[in-house]
């Protein structure tokens, strides 16, 4: 049986600079999550605890996206490891940009229920960070748990925006037995 | 009696077998008509759109994770016409590249994909060629690779976590995610671009995303052995695979569609 918390939608960051080059791969604007979650509302026990990103949007470069549990301060330059609280990576194999013509990248609606074309590429997606053993050293260690995201550009074409790569609606912590 | 394609790891082709699959290459990739390298490659992303990732809904309620069986049919068919254009013998069939093995955590992408000269000749394994006249703008240029540190690839500890997954969608899902990683691994960038591996639109033309796919289609073979070639949600059995005229339910078994994965093949 799963347990489900949502946090809420993540909401456009302000405008800033171009991101400085770290190595190979370039930062870009990280996410905080906005809210908390209170370990007790998680299960006395559990086997598993994924977090879910939901809405993901995959138009643009490819980049990797580290997830950090209570450590708001994480940033590129931040050692993935388990001390720093990082949970994972999803990644995303993106589309690098629109390269039909006008309209070609917008997502459609369904005409009617007749309507049987498949959905659209660029339908937003779902990942899953399977994060059981950040979550369960998160609870142990605090009375909250709060997400950073940091996301690391890989790779990119002419037309993708690097200053804000990353954009999804909302993260759920899912856990199971 | 026909006998089964034999897909190899791309670090154990002989001397023949690289001759034969740098034919196949090059002869397709002088075609351009739909039995081309071009036009396949045209399939996966632009001008076409076809390929398959992540969650997607059709027409009916059915949440359909299509990754693996679109790839597996599309694997398929280039391997087709690769082979169309390829000697009689040896035969060659598609090549797997292992990222989590010893020779890829040291070298990175298999040599036989990454040199630029064979005989003085350019190595058709290496670059392709873009020919989007249709895309905005229009796209005509060899392909770009810019890969990153071997030592990032995935670990074969991680490979294995990954085939203890039980349930399908999950399996799919974090196969998946290695396979995203991969791609912006091997496109990377030189500081100013990216490389085509990186981006979906263009990826299918470098010659590496074949032999990465036949990794991916592998270890959903490995996966089939352990928990069973039908192991699939039953709801996707029906779902066509566009433009391949095959169904999810015609895909599961690889002996069935006339291949096998095998570390060594040797005739006594």
């Amino acid at each position: 049986m799963a347990s489900k918390t949502k946090t809420p939608s993540r909401k456009a960051p302000k405008a800033t600079k171009a991101p400085v080059q770290t190595g190979m791969y370039r930062p870009s604007t990280v996410y905080k999550s906005p809210r908390t979650l209170a370990v007790n509302q998680l299960p006395a026990q559990f086997g598993r605890a994924d977090l879910e990103f939901i809405g993901v949007d995959h138009s643009g470069a490819s980049y990797e996206a580290r997830v950090y549990v209570n450590n708001p301060k994480a940033n590129a330059n931040t050692q993935p490891t388990v001390a720093n609280g990082y949970a994972g990576s999803y990644y995303i194999f993106g589309h690098g940009g629109c390269f039909g013509d006008i309209g070609h990248c917008d997502i459609p609606q369904k005409q009617d229920a007749f309507d049987r074309r498949p959905s659209h590429p660029l339908e937003p997606i779902r990942k899953v960070v399977i994060a059981t053993d950040a979550i369960k050293q998160a609870a142990a260690q605090s009375a909250e748990i709060h997400v950073t995201v940091v996301p690391v550009i890989m790779s990119w074409t002419e037309k993708c925006d690097l200053t804000d790569v990353m954009k999804f609606d909302h993260i759920n912590l899912v856990t199971y037995d | 009696m026909t006998s089964l394609i034999v897909r190899k790891n791309a670090d154990n082709l002989d001397a023949a077998e690289l001759q034969a699959l740098r034919t196949g290459y090059t002869k397709a990739q002088a075609i351009m008509d739909n039995r081309g390298y071009n036009y396949f490659a045209g399939l996966h992303g632009i001008p076409n759109w076809y390929c398959w990732h992540h969650d997607h809904t059709t027409g009916s309620a059915v949440n359909a994770k299509l990754f693996l069986p679109w790839h597996r049919a599309y694997l398929l068919s280039f391997e087709r016409a690769i082979r169309d254009q390829s000697p009689a013998a040896p035969k060659v069939g598609l090549p797997w590249w292992d990222w989590s093995s010893a020779i890829s955590h040291s070298t990175g992408v298999p040599k036989a994909f990454s040199v630029a000269t064979v005989g003085g000749v350019a190595n058709p394994l290496r670059r392709g060629h873009i020919i989007a006249p249709t895309a905005t703008p229009p796209i005509n240029r060899l392909t770009r690779r810019f890969p990153g540190n071997p030592a990032q690839l995935p670990t074969a500890a991680q490979i294995t976590n990954l085939l203890n997954l039980g349930q399908f969608n999950d399996f799919s899902n974090q196969l998946e995610n290695i396979h995203d990683f991969i791609h912006g691994w091997t496109g990377g960038n030189n500081g100013s671009i990216g490389g085509d591996m990186g981006s979906l639109g263009t990826a299918a033309w470098d010659p590496i995303f074949y032999t990465h796919h036949c990794m991916i289609d592998r270890l959903w073979y490995m996966w089939q052995v352990k928990h069973g070639v039908n192991n699939i949600p039953a709801a996707l059995l029906p779902l066509v695979l566009t433009p391949f005229n095959m169904k999810v339910e015609d895909v599961l078994s690889i002996n069935a569609l006339g291949y096998e994965y095998a570390v060594s093949f040797t005739t006594l």
